[in-house]
């Protein structure tokens, strides 16, 4: 491991949210603004509340590797993946990736549902930074990989929610990238197609990609990584190999539960 | 399973940032951002295939398609001529009213539609900023870059009144580009102030209606800016860069006699400004639209 290069590199990250979810309006600003001048300030600023979603994380993940993210739910493991892909800043700590990635959060991996899936598959490769003359020499793979050309010209928001994740998922692989980012993207749809896709991602990784995947199945964690990252409440709890993180953590699920 | 085209092969027609291998450094945003027009040239292909589903949703899903484009500031000039124009008088420059108003119309609508869409291009693109990353500033950008194509069509039926009303236009004409830009920058800078407002604030979506219509009002369309006789404050007026734009078409087309020249430097200024602000302003804010949107 020592003579890889590191990828990915996270530095006492941390995030930073607001509890509740109170939206600032132009009324309240300008109220407490007036309030500020009359010297009679409430302090019940929106910012009140501070949720770190995510506190003091560092590691290091270097080519190659797969690393599993495990942890209860809300414990930050999305937030991690959105910070890791430059969808959002992280509040203090720095993070650096080295390589071109690619993000599959959720169901859509950015779609415009309105839209068709054929002409999806060119949209969200535009965003990815690939122009249609090279998504030409590769749609039909991507096409035959999802199963869905019966589907091509209906738009996406009549997909039922595991064709989008097929079309999403068929799109990230096929773009070959360096580093790829799952958030639980492979417990949807049916076994047949979880398997074909877990194929395809133990290829990437045999092709040197550098793979993030997050998940609660205990199961695709074993299977594809060999490294796994606990997170509990947003701080990191365990840094290690897939049997140490998961025997740990089992054991704390089991504690809960028989405690409670 | 169908075999995956080689790697190498892919990656050999990818665009240029793709291979040199970005570099992604993320720290928290603070002061001075910089506004990296490197990485909007690089993802130039997304804004034109932004821009062109912009169009394409227009024109398709509407029942009388590009029609839109022309019938808005068509009905408008046919009003303000009734009411501005035969009702209360309103001077013209000794041009026909109706043609007058009409040539301020067509860069109007275009200068609006797209102020409106870039403030809320943000807000309906939620579920894309979401999910992935990609320079924000090309969803305003593309929603007034698609604008553009409207503007044409306008522009087409101003001709064909031109033709009409026997006006050949002057050589200034060749500066009509100059103030179309104008255009642009001027709904860049603002659309981009409210389109970071409009994700924090969702008042702004309803404040947008009425500031259009005030701006219209307070910019010459359905009257001239030579009802100002004192010249210093004639060329104030184009702090206004709407009103710099205005005179420039009529200047330009129409040959009005009243030379925009200072208004138009004043206009230059103001867009300028407007723009610079809202670049940054917009970018400052840029990483925390997925988190708040």
């Amino acid at each position: 491991m020592l003579n890889k290069r590191p990828i990915i590199q996270v530095n006492n990250l941390s995030k930073h949210y607001v509890r509740n979810e109170y939206r600032p309006s132009l009324r309240h600003e300008a109220t407490q603004m007036v309030q500020r001048w009359l010297g009679r300030a409430t302090q019940v600023s929106w910012q009140s509340e501070p949720f770190w979603a995510l506190k003091n994380i560092s590691f290091t993940i270097y080519q190659g590797e797969s690393v599993g993210i495990v942890g209860r739910n809300g414990s930050g493991k999305t937030t991690l993946l959105r910070t890791l892909s430059n969808i959002t800043d992280p509040t203090e700590g720095t993070v650096s990736v080295h390589g071109r990635f690619r993000t599959l959060i959720g169901l859509s991996a950015g779609f415009d549902f309105q839209r068709t899936g054929r002409e999806n598959i060119y949209f969200n490769s535009a965003i990815y930074g690939f122009p249609p003359s090279v998504v030409d020499t590769f749609i039909e793979d991507i096409i035959e990989f999802s199963e869905l050309r019966d589907f091509l010209d209906t738009p996406v928001k009549r997909y039922s929610s595991g064709m989008v994740s097929r079309l999403g998922f068929s799109i990230a692989i096929h773009m070959m990238p360096e580093i790829i980012f799952l958030d639980e993207i492979l417990s949807v749809g049916d076994s047949a197609f979880q398997e074909k896709c877990q194929q395809r991602v133990l290829e990437l990784k045999d092709r040197q990609c550098t793979i993030v995947y997050v998940s609660h199945s205990e199961a695709s964690v074993r299977m594809l990584c060999d490294r796994a990252i606990w997170l509990h409440q947003g701080h990191l709890m365990m840094d290690g190999s897939v049997d140490d993180v998961f025997e740990a953590y089992t054991e704390m699920i089991h504690g809960e539960a028989t405690t409670t | 399973m169908s075999s995956p085209i080689p790697v190498e092969q892919i990656i050999e027609k990818s665009p240029q940032h793709l291979q040199a291998k970005p570099r992604l450094r993320l720290a928290p945003t603070k002061g001075w951002v910089s506004l990296n027009f490197q990485e909007l040239k690089e993802y130039r292909e997304l804004l034109f295939f932004m821009t062109w589903r912009d169009i394409k949703v227009r024109y398709k899903q509407t029942v009388i398609g590009a029609l839109w484009a022309i019938i808005q500031p068509f009905l408008t000039m046919v009003v303000f001529s009734l009411f501005f124009g035969r009702l209360a008088g309103v001077p013209s420059d000794n041009i026909p009213y109706p043609i007058f108003t009409y040539a301020a119309l067509v860069p109007w609508t275009f200068f609006a539609n797209g102020l409106t869409n870039s403030a809320n291009s943000l807000v309906s693109n939620a579920n894309l900023i979401k999910k992935v990353y990609f320079p924000r500033l090309i969803l305003p950008v593309s929603a007034i870059m698609s604008g553009v194509i409207d503007f044409f069509l306008a522009f087409v039926i101003l001709l064909a009144m031109m033709l009409f009303y026997g006006i050949v236009p002057t050589v200034n004409v060749i500066w009509l580009p100059a103030f179309l830009l104008l255009a642009v920058v001027t709904s860049l800078g603002v659309g981009l102030w409210f389109a970071a407002m409009n994700v924090q604030f969702r008042d702004v979506r309803y404040a947008i209606p009425f500031l259009v219509q005030f701006w219209m009002f307070a910019t010459p369309v359905a009257y001239p800016s030579s009802m100002i006789k004192n010249d210093l404050l004639r060329a104030l007026y184009g702090i206004n860069p709407m009103a710099g734009v205005i005179e420039g078409f009529r200047w330009a087309l129409l040959g009005t006699e009243t030379s925009p020249g200072a208004i138009i430097v004043v206009s230059s200024l103001a867009a300028l400004l407007m723009l610079i602000g809202g670049l940054y302003y917009f970018k400052r804010l840029e990483k925390t639209f997925a988190d708040v949107v």
